[in-house]
């Protein structure tokens, strides 16, 4: 049974044809898509020069677009969007009512004042919309612009917001832009991209923008595409095997910016005990970076570290917290938060063996699937951490600040703090460890598009930063005329 | 036993059945597979029953559990389905224990997992976990085995030396006898050399089967056990490798501290792999010049079997055992595909008229041996489930029905013997198998879900998961067991 079709968005064209069956997740379902062997030569740009158009429009222009494409992006009319709302529930992990959210929240993020926003702060409205001149010590002048480029982006599929951003990031730099729609989320680039080519028909931002499917590591399509001389930049979103395989064609002229898959920690200091009230707003604040989108991204809190102290007393709080966090976990709203609908077998088996496992670990819910609160009962998270997904969240009670470094390693994206003084006092050691984000317990999943993104700057990566340099000879001294030192 | 009726055997000997069932059976395979499936179930029913009394009483997690769950007594098969253990139990202790060598903590983790009281055990100054073992195996009936996982622990599976030797003597009996054919002197006492294409020795899961059998086959005696490597492979250099693959699951390899003297027995390792050609080469003389024309008993994965084939093959050598050697492979194919004739090339080369296969996983303890049909027939004193794979719900017992393979084993005295497998099987219930046996059968394909996920999955999430993210544990790639 074919559930659902991906076309392939070519530049404007939306084309059907050819089509070939791939599996999803889902049984017996399969989905289908244009065999892109047969295309994959008119995915990239014949020639370079032909990005000149998208240098004769002007910001405001460029925001004006993107506002009409805001604007047509209403879930309630948008038949492209409710067609990749259709295909989300075979493809993804979530369920209808978050994936219907999911495409709710996409337009504001289109607005004027927030592209805006993105654009001057990770970039520069300047450097994006000409040459900014700067002298030098040597007394040169310096013009410096930053260009776009042909980028390839491989989103994640964990949400739709990571294709919204990726096209949203792209039209800003003024790119090229190849994206392979994942396939959890196989619908969402293609239903902006078509909402785009209904509100700027045959615009140079719509006929920048291709989106279509292959599988994964399909070798006839990638060693076609994966050239410098057809993309100079690959942008790699999570997906281990994903991000390794990418690896191999990485070149010089072709570049790889990789948004690694990440995990999140969370902290949370005593203060957190100091009375019902104040443990009830903690526990309500991680239950959320728990439970949003079912801790399937990266930035969800998994293992919680709590300076409760490891004595019974300190026992005894972090189990009480545990409690807490559980009830609040179990009582998010469906938009946020839902028991699993494919909870990790493998995951659930440990978590019941914890269970068994008294000594060690104390096991709040989890019986009906519903997502689980382990508190270890010593100093050290479960063995299993690494699995942690789908509500399940380990408490960790730790005796003082130097065990909390724990959390944080090569691997760590978000640290959600509690409280404040407690995020000072860690925000110049944590760093070193890994983390890449600091934040308020309870906005982990809250993240902010107009803010570096896993500890490096992606738009402005995406951009070439081209300098035109303009040397006197009566100012700076050349080369020709220089004399033995 | 002629004459007497189902409901008299059934009344006198359930105890038998469950407590000595190679007696209960005359030590002959053909009964254990002919028994009537009606009168089976029955004692089956019984016997779980008994032991899950039995063990309620002597193991903790097991009294936990069922006492959490409202369940006093079994009755019928289904009943026993939500107090299945998955491997994870046997896993559950914090490996922080090891690092700190606190093997206290550990037997008294173990000591809720096991029928047997280990409240005495002294632990004084243990210097890992093969040393603990060594002390279990000294101061308990238990003889531990260990294996390998993937989140920075191994299974501890308290197994006992009781039922180490029953296993062997099923061994033998399954091995020499063929069915349908009550068993000769020289099938019930077979004297053979034993080929063990292996580590010579090691705690760790088949490893310490290579002293079980060198117990149960040679007796003891070490110049019939031919083993490929002649050291052995500690426990501890496992679990190194195991919390190696963890830390670098979870991006920690930096600040991973390791053990100087399991460093140094790292590095041991590593210069015995470099030497095993030379250990091959060595094996290979062995097996192709003093033990030709002998009967031996040999067993190994298909891979190492076939490999050992095809060079043997390449030499020149073919019909190196007697042709009533016992050969015993399985294993799975481990993802790696065999040329369609393999069988064929170790057959020609061993020179036997029969290979066996078994199907079984270390938290059981019987191996269920392969018909002429290809079908794992399973052995009287276990009870196989078919179960959802997803809701771990009891599929029926009628027809065809194909999910995760699970068991209650009554056999098994030292711990709890109702586990869940990571496989998925399919039994034809109502199956009269044409090979004669009327036991119930696991049908030839089996495959490990952990094998089939992520075979067609190119869905990508931001999120990090276990998987090992860089090559860390190279050293232990030529310990595939």
């Amino acid at each position: 049974m074919i559930a659902y079709t991906v076309p392939l968005f070519l530049r404007g064209e939306v084309i059907t044809e050819d089509m070939v069956p791939f599996d999803t997740r889902v049984g017996a379902a399969q989905f289908q898509a244009p065999d892109m062997s047969k295309y994959v030569e008119r995915l990239p740009l014949k020639s370079p020069a032909e990005m000149s158009d998208l240098y004769e429009l002007s910001f405001d222009e460029i925001l004006d677009v993107l506002e009409a494409l805001g604007d047509a992006l209403d879930f309630d009319t948008n038949t492209h969007l409710q067609e990749a709302y259709e295909a989300s529930l075979v493809a993804n992990v979530l369920p209808p009512e978050m994936m219907q959210n999911s495409y709710r929240v996409l337009q504001p993020l289109f607005s004027r004042d927030n592209v805006t926003e993105i654009a001057d702060s990770q970039v520069g409205l300047d450097y994006l919309n000409g040459w900014v001149p700067h002298t030098l010590h040597d007394g040169r002048e310096l013009r410096v612009r930053a260009f776009g480029s042909r980028v390839l982006h491989i989103p994640a599929g964990n949400g739709g917001l990571v294709s919204a951003v990726t096209i949203l990031r792209s039209v800003i730099t003024r790119s090229d832009v190849i994206i392979k729609a994942p396939s959890n989320d196989p619908l969402t680039a293609v239903a902006i991209a078509r909402t785009l080519a209904d509100v700027a028909p045959n615009h140079p931002i719509t006929r920048h923008l291709a989106v279509g499917y292959w599988k994964g590591g399909d070798l006839a399509v990638e060693e076609a595409l994966y050239q410098p001389q057809h993309i100079e930049k690959i942008v790699a979103w999570g997906g281990l095997a994903s991000v390794k395989h990418v690896t191999r064609y990485i070149q010089p002229g072709l570049e790889l910016i990789a948004l690694d898959p990440k995990r999140s920690a969370t902290i949370i200091g005593h203060e957190a005990f100091d009375d019902d009230d104040t443990m009830r707003e903690v526990a309500r604040r991680a239950a959320t970076d728990i439970g949003v989108a079912n801790q399937e991204g990266c930035a969800n809190a998994r293992v919680i570290y709590v300076l409760s102290g490891t004595d019974a007393d300190g026992l005894a709080k972090a189990n009480r917290l545990g409690e807490l966090i559980y009830r609040e976990l179990v009582s998010l709203p469906a938009i946020i938060s839902t028991p699993p609908r494919y909870p990790n077998r493998e995951l659930l088996d440990h978590v019941e063996a914890s269970r068994m496992t008294e000594d060690f670990y104390h096991v709040i819910g989890g019986e009906q699937r519903e997502g689980a609160i382990v508190v270890s009962q010593f100093d050290e998270p479960v063995d299993y951490s690494p699995m942690l997904s789908g509500r399940v969240a380990n408490i960790v009670p730790v005796d003082s600040i130097d065990k909390v470094t724990a959390a944080v390693n090569a691997y760590t994206q978000t640290i959600g703090i509690y409280p404040e003084s407690l995020k000072r006092q860690l925000r110049d050691t944590l760093p070193l460890f890994g983390a890449q984000r600091l934040t308020s317990l309870g906005y982990a999943c809250n993240v902010a598009i107009a803010a570096p993104q896993d500890a490096i700057e992606p738009i402005r990566r995406m951009c070439k930063w081209v300098v035109d340099e303009e040397c006197e000879a009566g100012v700076v001294i050349p080369l020709w005329k220089l004399t033995p030192a | 036993m002629t004459g007497m009726t189902v409901t008299e055997k059934t009344a006198r000997s359930v105890t038998d059945f469950m407590d000595d069932p190679i007696s209960f059976f005359g030590q002959s395979y053909t009964q254990m597979h002919s028994i009537d499936r009606g009168e089976l179930e029955a004692l089956q029913r019984q016997a779980m029953g008994i032991r899950f009394q039995q063990h309620r009483a002597s193991i903790e997690m097991l009294r936990k559990l069922a006492d959490r769950l409202g369940i006093t007594a079994l009755n019928d098969f289904n009943d026993v389905v939500p107090l299945f253990f998955s491997h994870t139990a046997f896993k559950s202790y914090p490996a922080a224990l090891v690092d700190k060598k606190r093997f206290d903590l550990m037997t008294k983790w173990l000591d809720k997992l096991t029928s047997y009281d280990l409240s005495d055990v002294d632990t004084a100054g243990c210097t890992g976990i093969d040393d603990w073992i060594d002390r279990l195996d000294e101061q308990t009936p238990l003889e531990v085995i260990t294996s390998s996982g993937t989140t920075g622990t191994i299974s501890i599976l308290p197994k006992d030396k009781h039922g180490a030797r029953d296993g062997m003597t099923l061994w033998k009996i399954c091995l020499f006898q063929t069915f349908g054919q009550e068993p000769t002197e020289r099938e019930l006492n077979p004297s053979v050399d034993v080929v063990w294409p292996n580590f010579a020795n090691g705690k760790l899961g088949h490893l310490r089967i290579a002293n079980m059998i060198k117990g149960g086959f040679t007796g003891g005696d070490e110049s019939k056990f031919h083993a490929l490597y002649p050291f052995a492979v500690d426990t501890d250099l496992m679990f190194l490798a195991s919390k190696m693959r963890a830390a670098a699951s979870r991006g920690e390899l930096d600040r991973l501290q390791i053990d100087p003297a399991l460093a140094a027995r790292k590095d041991e390792f590593i210069a015995m792999q470099a030497r095993q050609p030379q250990d091959m080469d060595a094996f290979f003389s062995r097996i192709t010049e003093q033990l030709r024309g002998k009967r031996v008993f040999m067993l190994g994965t298909y891979h190492l079997m076939y490999d050992i084939a095809k060079a043997g093959l390449e030499r020149g050598v073919r019909n190196v055992f007697a042709p009533d050697s016992a050969i015993l492979t399985g294993g799975g194919m481990k993802g790696v595909a065999l040329p369609d004739d393999f069988m064929d090339v170790i057959k020609t080369f061993l020179g036997v008229d029969r290979i066996q296969v078994g199907y079984g996983f270390s938290e059981s303890s019987t191996f269920h041996w392969g018909c002429s049909e290809g079908r794992y027939h399973v052995a009287p004193w276990v009870i196989p489930f078919v179960l959802d794979p997803e809701t771990s719900e009891p599929l029926p017992r009628t027809g065809v029905q194909t999910g995760r393979a699970a068991v209650y084993d009554i056999l098994l005295r030292a711990h709890w013997g109702g586990v869940i497998s990571g496989d998925e099987v399919t039994i034809n219930w109502d199956l009269k198998c044409p090979c004669g046996q009327a036991s119930v059968a696991f049908e030839p394909e089996i495959m490990r879900y952990s094998e089939k996920q992520g075979v067609e999955d190119d869905r990508i999430t931001c999120a990090a998961t276990h998987e090992v993210h860089n090559e860390a544990v190279n050293f232990m790639k030529g310990l595939d067991l």
